[in-house]
This record gives C-alpha cells, structure tokens and sequence, in this order.
C-alpha cells in the first residue's frame, strides 16, 4: 500500500511540474468548453440574406421585415439574379429571394441556398417556411401547440458545453494516461521502472489512479466554472451520480490509454494513436448526431462506444433529472465494456513487465 | 588545407567550444579527443559548415564565417555525424544507398571508384542486402563509403568508432589510412579512445570546451612526464590513478611513463579543480566470496534470432566482472535476463542458490540488485533528494533508515551540496554517484552497471572506479559491469567475452595477460580472442 501511494504522489507532482502539460489541461477543461458552448450553433445565427424585388408590393417589404436579427443580418437588395448568384458563390451571402415579377399571382418565391453551409441552410428554410405560413394564412386542420422538454430555450449552449467537456474527458484520459507510461520509455527510466522490486499491478493501477485524480479534479472545476457558472446549466439529477459515472467511464478510457502505452514508443505516437481511436469513438457516440439518423449498421456499431453509455447517461442526469433506476442500462454499458478494455489494455501493458 | 581561427560555439548561454584554433595540412589525420561535451562535435560541425559560429574558417585560404558561407566549399566536406549508422535507412539495400547517395549529392557514376570503396569495406558481396540486416561493424563501414562517395578532400568524422566492435574498428581506420594514401584526403576524426590517438598524426585534446592540448601524441605525453610518480598514494594536491599519481609539487616517488590520459589529470590539477576523495566505512568483516548469482546455459531467443547462446556465468562476492562485448553482442539481452526484464527461454538462474523462476521469484530478484542504467536515467522531473526518497520508498526502506541512509551516502559520495537540484542540473560525475548511491540504497547483493563510463571524461572516470573498488573492498559487493571499452577490462577482475551471442571468453585478467604476453594492451588481446 505504501508503494501504491507512493507512485500516485510521485506522479502528480511530475505532472504538476509539467507546466505545458498543465496548462494544456486548464485550457482544454475550462476555455475550450467555454468556446465550444459559445462557439458551435446549431440555430441559425447571422445568417447574411440576399434578394432581388421585381414587384414593388409591400407584401414583399413585409415578409422581408421577419428576417431579423440575431438569427439573420439584414437583407441586402440586390438589382437582378445574375448579380445574386454572384454574391452567393463569393460567400457575401448565405440565401437569396427572388421574388419576380409575377409574385403577386404565383405567390412562388425562388429560394438561393449555398448548401456548403448545410446544417445552417437547412435551418434556414425552416425559418422561411414558417414565416410564409404566416402570411399563408392557411386554415390547417391541425394547429401544432410545442413544449419543449428539460430545456426550454432550447439553449444549445448548455447542450454543446457539456459534449465538450465529455469528449475532453475522454481525450485528456487517453492522453495523460498513456504518456505516464510512454513518458519512462522516452526518458529511459522504464527499465529502472521495472526494476522496482513493486508488484507490476501495482505500478499499473497506481499510475492510471493517479491520472484519474487529475481528470477527477478537471472535471469538478469544468463543471463547477464553466457549466454551471457560465452556462447556468441546470443539473436536475444528483451530482453524485454523475461522478460516479464519470470514474466508471474514465476506467474503460484507461483501458484503451493502456493499450496506446503498450504499443508507443513516444509521446508523439500516443498522440497519433489517441486521434485514430478517439475519432471513431466520438462519432459513433451520439456526441454530434443523434444515434437514431445515423446508418443502421453504425447504429449497431455504437453499442460498442464506451462515450455512447456516458453521453446518454450524463444528459439524463443534467436536463432530465433521471435517478439511478431509471438509467441503470447505461452504468451497465460503461461498467461492461469498462473493464473489457481495461482487462485487455492491462495485459498488454502488463507484457512489457 | 583547413584552418581554423578562434572559432566560438554558443548554445545559448553556454559555450560548447570556446576560442578554437588549429590548422591540418593536406594529408593528414588529426585526432579530436576528449569525453561527450567536451566541445568535439561543436567544433566539427563548425567545420563542416552545418551550425552558425563565431570566429573563421579558411578552406585553401578561402574564408567562411557561417553556413550559408561554407555551401560552396560543401562538395569538399564529407561528414559523418555520430551515432551508428545514423545516414543510412533500414529498410534500403547497400545497393539503393549508393544510387541514393549520388542523386543528392548529383554526382555521376563512377562504378570503379564505386567498387574500390566496397572492396575497402569487405561489402560488395552484401549489395542486396537491406542496411537494416548488417551489423553495427558493417553498418558504419557502409556509413564511411557514403561519405566517401562525392570524394571529399576534408574528412570529418564524429565518433566514428564509439560502439563499434575491435575488428571493425581496425577496418575502419584501414580505410581512412588508405584514402589518405592514395587521395591525400585531410581526415578530423573525434573519439573517445585514448589508444586510437597513436594512429593520427596529431590530437587535440578536448576538456570542457577547450582544447587543453595540441601536437604529435608522443611529443604531448611527454609534457605530463615530469609530474607523473608510480603507485598510487592519497596525499594532498594529488591525483592518482592506474597504478600512476600525479602532482605538480616534487615528490619523493619512482617516476612513472605517463599516457594520453595523464595530461587530463595533469590539466586537472593545473586548474586546481576539486577533486573528492571517496572513502567508505567497512560495513562487517566479510571476506566471503561465495558465488552470489549463477547463470547456467542461458538462452534468449527472439524469433529466428537467438540473441544468447547458453551462457555459464559466476558472479562472487567482492569481485567486479567485466561483460565485454560490441554492440550486439547480446550483453544487453544477458543482462536484461539477470535483472530478471526478459523471461529466460532456456538454462538455469540461480540467486544465492535460489532458483528464480516465477513472476515471485523475479520480484524478489529485483529487491536483491541494485542497477544504474546507461546515461545514469534517473527522474529528471524530481530532485536528488526525491528521487532517493521516491526508490527507498520503493524498496520499502522505512523512513528513519533511509534518511540516514541518504545522508550518510550524500555525504560519503560528495553530493549532499546537491540535494535540491534536479539531475540535469549536475555536473555529469556527480549524476554518476548519485545514481550508484541510489542504486546501493538497498544494500543489495549485486550491483548491476550498464556501460556507466560511456562518454565520462577521464577525471570523472577514474573517480568512478575509485567508487566501484571501494564498493568491492569495503562492502564486499558483487559487481557485474558492462563496456565496450576494451581497455577498461584492466580494472576488472575477471572478463566475460561475447560474441554474436555466444561466450568466447571466460578468464581473470591477470590469466589473460599470462595467455598473451606480447599484447601490448588488453585491446590486442581481444582483438586476437575474437579471431
């Protein structure tokens, strides 16, 4: 036990004394969430409108006057379609109107969309669609009456910041982990390592421990700071729960991270390493797209995606307020595929003793 | 015809050499010698023109004062940086290397001149063969031709021979006498060897970022006379060392022959340098030489490759057994299997008379050495004091021991000024110390040292062995230390020969010496061993 304490003090101090490395981690725990949360909309947000007005009614002026900000700029007048195509190819503009001539009789409007943009544009048309069903002035049979569940505003800040703050958590798992290890062989000293007269399990778990102090302590003040303090997100379920789903998710984390020290060489090669295996996993993850529209075999694939469990467990936690019981499939899939990894990541790390 | 004039390299605040100035005439072989960072491969690259520097350089009396300068003289220069067989791309035949070699250099073919310099190497009959599959000896061989490829008039070469084993090393030096012969090509050649000094025309001796000497060696050896004495004594102002001490007062002793070594010492006492005297306390009357650790028939097989061919090895009590061997010679694989890191795959170790078999077996193993590992790798991050700390904790020393333990040996090996400075902050004996007292902290049975000499300059060097002899004598230690400095067998015991993963030779020095008397050092010997 005395050894086991022994390296994790070790350890911290050594990362304490890298000051690169620690200032990686504030950054990436507490600015880089802020950006992401501040940063990626998924609601249109100044988007710059073009058009073109042949018909000189005021219906015109009228629909154009429900472009405002901050979802769109102002619209810009522009005297014909060539001139509007222009603008759209030199990004001046994301969507242009042309409303011609015979606007008043067709009522057919002629939408520009420059599709690089795609996830804005789609929204955009949308938000056009339903502006003109105001003037429409449709009798529907059906009248949509919304509400929006656990997050009310529909704030993608508080959705977007707590992503981030997950994928960094699993990003720094893989990398600070793996560099403890990588670290004795780049500087020489994993042969007196292992001339510790120490238990090779000791040594293991004691330095993946000592890494999941530091990723603990992370996340308490990038939770504390920036979600709660900055974003004001609410956490309607308990706290301590999703600390503990957190250690159980930094577990199956450590485990790759084992696997990536095994098989590098250099620091640079952990890095290379975590970025192959950490793209999959974000992807398949449910962090950026919602499982439910991804292929069918993808789907299947993220079954095996430790972040999928954890995503979906942390969101329940934070907007829906679900206990225990209500999302115990999901503590389920970290904890299984947890200790697969780190059963795997062990052995082979544990090879090289 | 290369001169050098005042020639200054800073690497920020700190002179890698300072104020250098020689000249080499066509044909000739000058020799840098001198320990890692004692300012040869500053100078050298200075030379060749690959790093900015202060002062000037005339090559024919034409001048260059830095890089972009010395480009035009480059297709004159031949350099080949340290390190074995850094130039050449494992995955490349000896052929692809000569066709790669004259298209960057844009040179036409010459395929007689070609031939001559794969006859010199003893490689044509290889010029398929991948540069990953040739040995250390044949790799820097390779390494040489290529240099030589564009037919360079000035020859720099950076440790050419440092880990290379004997025999290779003689080609090596066949091939550059040869082109000096028929080329008349102006050869700088560092090493670390004191003997290689005897083939050079003139060495410069290197200490510090200075050059401290300069001339033809047996005319310098001769200035270190008149302070050498014979046998060795502890006496103040004095160094002494290899049956030799030194002082630059008279003394009331047999005068000594000194060697290129001296003048270190010489130097050393000029510039009043401190010198430590260590001394350890005799633990126990214990004259035992029982044979604390016995290898039996030990293999090691890495695929195809068996890297140890059932090696007998006995390590006693108070005894230091050299493991000689060039690299690749399987002394790392042998070792590795002692310290119980690689699982043996055939033959017996036994630890005092303990068969060490299981994982439990190793790890007790492990509590029972005490290992300095090349280049002394200790935590870089955590100082002296946490560093030894950190290993007694290890070692499950309790606290109040190991206190006294460190300071008592902080103490003893003349570090404890140096308790909070990082590792890296230590001049490079020190470090050396350190990490044996760390090594030692345990009191274990043996003492493994990894090549420790390797790049330590002569003082340090000679303080380091002072250290090991104490240990044998006063602790009654097994020690067991490996090297590819063939003359430092002198200070062993006994020598354990690899070669190509087999043992060759197994014998006590003084036997050895009786076996070949005419050997005029022990590098003959062994070169006559491995024939």
């Amino acid at each position: 036990m005395k050894e086991f304490l022994t390296i994790i003090m070790k350890e911290l101090m050594l990362f304490l004394r890298n000051v690169g490395l620690v200032i990686f981690v504030i950054y990436s725990f507490t600015l880089d969430i802020y950006t992401a949360g501040e940063g990626i909309k998924v609601t249109p947000q100044n988007v710059s409108i073009g058009y073109v007005d042949k018909t000189n009614s005021g219906l015109t002026t009228k629909i154009l006057s429900h472009f405002h900000m901050p979802e769109f700029k102002p619209p810009k007048p522009y005297l014909n379609e060539k001139a509007m195509k222009k603008a759209i190819f030199n990004k001046e503009i994301m969507v242009g109107l042309s409303f011609d001539k015979k606007f008043e009789k067709t009522k057919q409007i002629n939408v520009l969309i420059d599709a690089t943009t795609a996830s804005q544009a789609q929204i955009t048309i949308i938000y056009l669609q339903n502006i003109l069903l105001k003037f429409a002035k449709v009798d529907m049979p059906v009248r949509i009456k919304s509400h929006i569940l656990f997050n009310q505003n529909a704030n993608s800040k508080w959705f977007m910041s707590l992503s981030e703050m997950m994928s960094v958590i699993m990003m720094l798992g893989l990398i600070l982990t793996a560099i403890v290890f990588v670290k004795e062989k780049e500087r020489g000293t994993w042969d007196i390592m292992l001339l510790m007269p120490v238990d090779s399990k000791i040594i293991i778990f004691a330095k993946v421990i000592s890494q999941i102090i530091i990723l603990m302590v992370g996340t308490i003040v990038s939770v504390g700071v920036v979600l709660f303090l900055v974003f004001n997100v609410p956490m309607n379920g308990s706290f301590w729960l999703f600390i503990l789903l957190t250690f159980l998710f930094m577990l199956s984390v450590s485990g790759i991270a084992l696997f990536i020290a095994a098989i590098s060489n250099s620091v640079m090669e952990v890095s290379q390493y975590t970025v192959l295996i950490m793209m999959p996993l974000l992807f398949l993850s449910g962090a950026w797209t919602p499982i439910n529209s991804m292929l069918p075999i993808f789907q299947k694939m993220t079954i095996f995606s430790p972040l999928r469990y954890y995503i979906d467990g942390c969101e329940s936690i934070f907007f829906r307020g679900s206990s225990f019981m209500d999302i115990w499939p999901d503590f389920v899939g970290v904890f299984v595929i947890g200790v697969v990894l780190f059963a795997y990541g062990f052995r082979k790390l544990g090879k090289l003793f | 015809m290369i001169e050098v004039k005042n020639v200054s390299v800073k690497y920020k605040n700190i002179y890698g050499i300072k104020n250098a100035s020689f000249k080499a005439q066509d044909g000739e072989i000058v020799g840098l010698i001198g320990a890692d960072g004692a300012g040869k491969s500053s100078l050298l690259h200075a030379i060749s023109g690959v790093i900015s520097f202060e002062g000037e350089i005339l090559y024919n009396n034409e001048p260059y004062h830095s890089p972009k300068e010395a480009e035009k003289f480059k297709k004159y220069i031949g350099l080949m940086p340290q390190g074995l067989g850094l130039v050449l791309y494992d995955f490349m035949s000896i052929k692809e290397h000569f066709d790669f070699f004259r298209d960057i250099r844009g040179i036409k073919k010459d395929i007689e001149y070609e031939n001559r310099l794969l006859n010199m190497a003893g490689l044509e009959k290889f010029q398929n063969r991948l540069a990953g599959n040739l040995s250390g000896g044949m790799r820097q061989k390779l390494s040489l031709i290529l240099t030589l490829l564009h037919r360079p008039k000035l020859l720099i070469l950076d440790e050419p021979t440092t880990g290379v084993d004997p025999v290779s090393r003689l080609e090596l030096w066949d091939i550059v006498n040869e082109m000096r012969e028929q080329d008349n090509i102006t050869a700088l050649i560092s090493t670390a060897y004191m003997q290689e000094a005897e083939k050079m025309d003139r060495v410069m001796l290197f200490d510090e970022g200075e050059i401290i000497a300069s001339g033809k060696a047996d005319e310098l050896i001769k200035t270190a006379e008149p302070y050498t004495y014979s046998g060795e004594l502890k006496y103040e102002n004095c160094v002494s060392f290899n049956k030799r001490t030194y002082s630059l007062n008279k003394l009331d002793l047999p005068k000594a022959k000194p060697d290129l070594e001296s003048l270190f010492f010489v130097n050393a006492l000029q510039k009043k340098k401190e010198l430590i005297n260590i001394e350890l306390k005799k633990e126990k009357e214990n004259s035992s030489n029982e044979v604390v650790m016995k290898a039996e028939k030990l293999t090691k097989v890495f695929g195809n490759f068996v890297a140890d061919d059932k090696i007998d090895m006995e390590l006693r009590r108070g005894e230091i057994l050299g493991l000689l061997g060039a690299n690749g010679a399987g002394k790392t694989t042998f070792i590795k299997m002692l310290l119980g890191l690689y699982p043996i795959d055939g033959g017996k170790l036994t630890l005092l008379d303990k068969e060490i078999k299981s994982y439990k077996d190793r790890l007790e193993l492990k509590s029972k050495i005490g290992y300095v590992s090349q280049r002394f790798a200790l935590y870089d991050d955590m100082t002296v004091r946490e560093n030894m700390n950190y290993f007694a904790s290890m070692h499950k020393i309790p606290l109040l021991e190991a206190n006294k333990k460190i300071k008592e040996y902080a103490k003893l090996l003349g570090f404890e000024n140096y308790m909070d400075k990082f590792p890296k902050e230590l001049p490079l004996g020190i470090n050396q110390r350190f990490s044996i007292a760390v090594a030692i902290l345990h009191d274990p049975v043996v003492l493994f040292l990894d090549e420790p000499t390797s790049g330590v300059d002569t003082i340090a060097r000679s303080q380091f062995w002072k250290l090991v002899k104490e240990l044998k004598e006063k602790m009654n230690m097994a020690i067991l230390i490996t090297t590819h400095y063939m003359s430092e067998a002198e200070y062993c015991d006994r020598v354990v020969l690899l070669k190509a993963g087999k043992k060759i030779s197994d014998n006590t020095v003084e036997n050895l010496h009786k076996k070949f008397p005419d050997a005029k050092n022990f590098e003959e010997i062994f070169i006559r061993l491995i024939k």
